[in-house]
């Protein structure tokens, strides 16, 4: 699945950008399948703003966001939610949790929308960082670092072609981080999937094939 | 697609902060209104069958007037002219409000009643015809025929109470009831002395409507023809009118500008009928608005429901449930409860149905038993009405 950026410019943004170079805005890029690409996106450059609209999340742009042939602000209600389950999977950067489910339910609900990773496998990952002890206790009673874990393996719960990450580990230590990205990387490439990870500083969590700065 | 735990843990997202207080409320509004809607459907469509129906209540609906033409001093000497030609009956038939005209024709021949043989008590008996339709029931044995031997017999209920509250007491005679009349038999001699035919004649019914004493319409025929002058013909002397509404000021117009005479006693029912008929299209409007009141309220109770379970919804979204699917899983929770009230107010309404049939059954009047199809048709229009604003509220409220 291809990703086609075309003349984007969000709106609350074009004046801060105007004059800026940035590898994305205003400028058109195609991303490939597979590909592992590195947004590097100082403080204030619309980060957010970019992964919110790839999901799908916000149209007050101007350009066009295309996977495949779905260009997202012309798809109906149906074709993003069928893109959501099936082509591209989200960590948030606020995770975005149900605060009223526990660390479980909050997994679970998302698990059984396609059935494609067993209960067991979401307990094993669960064990594998460090949140099994967590499977009942409610989201909103989780810490920072144990939701942004919970969420990292709610978005492995889905078949994906594209994993879009938002400051994936920003509430995690070194220790976790490994455990995640090892987990994420495992499972990438189980899926065959490309992945986008949005962050603030140069890193190296992933191998990258493609590094652009907002 | 069906989950068992999925729709328990949506359920906790999207309908735990749901007060029961407040789904009782609505549902009771909701089912008000539909009950009242449907009651006053019934109770519209009872009157319309009592009124207008074929049922045998004819005497509620349609008013029965008996005209003649005034007898004046200038036509007094006229043998025939207070009787209906062709024409006048004609231009009766097309008077306003006039249903149904029949004419009452009396017998041209003489007619003796006799009483215990030829010692007892013998008299002049004028005999009175009208079709079957103006009868106010039809006796089962209502029939002659040439040759029979058998007359049966409608007396005016007045002559039975003049003869018991006023003759009987005076008389130190005793007084008769209805049964003991009908097993009387009395003697009938009709036609000229030298041509006489002797009947046996049976009261077989008490009537209302008409003050006369009434045979079938047959005998009267067959003996005008028999025994009758010719050229006095068969000219009624009188008409019998079915009218909607006599009341109605054209009608009285026409009445008076032909100089008819007639019994206003009987517009009591047409007054009755315009009070009843104000009091149902009242009992509609309210219902209707009442109605309409129950539908929003009951709305605006799953719109508050979804409004408050809107940062769940939105997540769910974004995690991937498209909005059609939560559309399902909201319309599935709550057109149930909407069914739940219709069947409710359904049942209430038959039931309502059955008890009032009962209780009109004592007052002698003929109700159906189980509500008919203007109420099942009520029902389906506004179960679907209420259906599809369920679910259009339903699924714009959560695609916003």
């Amino acid at each position: 699945m291809q990703l086609s950026l075309h003349q984007l410019v969000p709106l609350p943004l074009r004046e801060k950008i105007a004059g800026r170079s940035s590898g994305i805005w205003e400028g058109d890029l195609v991303l490939n399948e597979k590909d592992h690409v590195f947004i590097k996106a100082p403080s204030g450059t619309g980060k957010t703003t970019l992964i919110h609209m790839l999901y799908g999340m916000r149209d007050d742009y101007e350009g066009t966001v295309k996977w495949d042939n779905l260009e997202m602000k012309r798809g109906s209600a149906a074709e993003i939610s069928q893109l959501r389950t099936k082509d591209v999977s989200v960590i948030f950067q606020d995770m975005r949790l149900f605060p009223e489910l526990t660390a479980w339910e909050n997994l679970d609900i998302k698990r059984r929308l396609t059935n494609t990773i067993t209960a067991q496998q979401v307990t094993n990952w669960m064990d594998e960082l460090g949140v099994a002890d967590k499977r009942l206790s409610l989201a909103r009673k989780l810490s920072y670092g144990e939701q942004q874990r919970v969420a990292i393996i709610r978005a492995l719960l889905q078949p994906f072609k594209w994993l879009l990450m938002d400051e994936p580990f920003s509430h995690l230590d070194h220790v976790n981080i490994a455990k995640a990205t090892k987990l994420i990387s495992e499972v990438v490439k189980q899926n065959n999937a490309g992945m986008i990870l949005a962050d603030l500083d140069d890193n190296n969590f992933f191998p990258y094939t493609q590094t652009i700065v907002l | 697609m069906s989950d068992k735990t999925r729709n328990i843990l949506l359920r906790k997202l999207l309908l735990r902060n749901n007060s029961k207080g407040r789904l009782w409320a609505a549902m009771i509004a909701l089912f008000v209104g539909n009950t009242l809607l449907l009651l006053s459907v019934l109770i519209w469509w009872n009157f319309n069958e009592l009124l207008y129906g074929k049922t045998e209540n004819d005497s509620l609906g349609s008013t029965f007037l008996i005209i003649g033409k005034k007898v004046t001093n200038s036509n007094m000497g006229q043998p025939g002219a207070t009787l209906f030609t062709p024409a006048d009956v004609d231009s009766v038939n097309k008077a306003p409000q006039v249903q149904s005209v029949g004419a009452i024709v009396s017998n041209h021949f003489p007619v003796y009643a006799m009483m215990g043989g030829d010692m007892g008590f013998a008299t002049d008996l004028p005999l009175e015809s009208v079709p079957d339709r103006f009868l106010d029931s039809k006796p089962a044995d209502w029939d002659w025929q040439p040759g029979s031997r058998d007359l049966p017999i409608i007396m005016s209920s007045q002559f039975l109470d003049l003869y018991n509250y006023v003759f009987a007491p005076s008389q130190g005679l005793p007084q008769l009831s209805e049964s003991s009349v009908k097993s009387l038999a009395l003697n009938v001699k009709a036609g000229p002395p030298d041509m006489a035919e002797t009947y046996t004649a049976h009261v077989v019914g008490f009537s209302d409507r008409i003050g006369s004493v009434l045979v079938p319409q047959a005998f009267i025929d067959y003996g005008n023809q028999k025994y009758g002058k010719q050229g006095s013909g068969v000219a009624p002397s009188q008409l019998i009118l079915k009218t909607k509404d006599p009341s109605d000021i054209k009608f009285t117009e026409f009445i008076q500008r032909k100089n008819y005479t007639t019994n206003s006693q009987n517009l009591r029912w047409s007054r009755i009928r315009a009070i009843v008929e104000v009091v149902a299209s009242a009992t509609g409007v309210l219902a209707l608005l009442l109605m309409g009141i129950g539908t929003l309220v009951f709305v605006l109770f799953i719109e508050l429901t979804i409004a408050k379970a809107h940062q769940s919804l939105t997540l769910l979204k974004e995690i991937g449930y498209s909005p059609g699917y939560l559309s399902g899983f909201m319309v599935k929770r709550f057109v149930p409860l909407v069914l739940v009230v219709v069947i409710f107010s359904a049942g209430i309404t038959v039931g309502v149905q059955v008890v009032a049939a009962d209780m009109a059954k004592a007052q002698g009047l003929a109700l159906h038993t189980l509500p008919g199809l203007p109420l099942w048709a009520a029902l389906t229009v506004s179960t679907g009405i209420l259906l599809v604003l369920v679910v259009r509220s339903i699924t714009g409220a959560i695609r916003e």
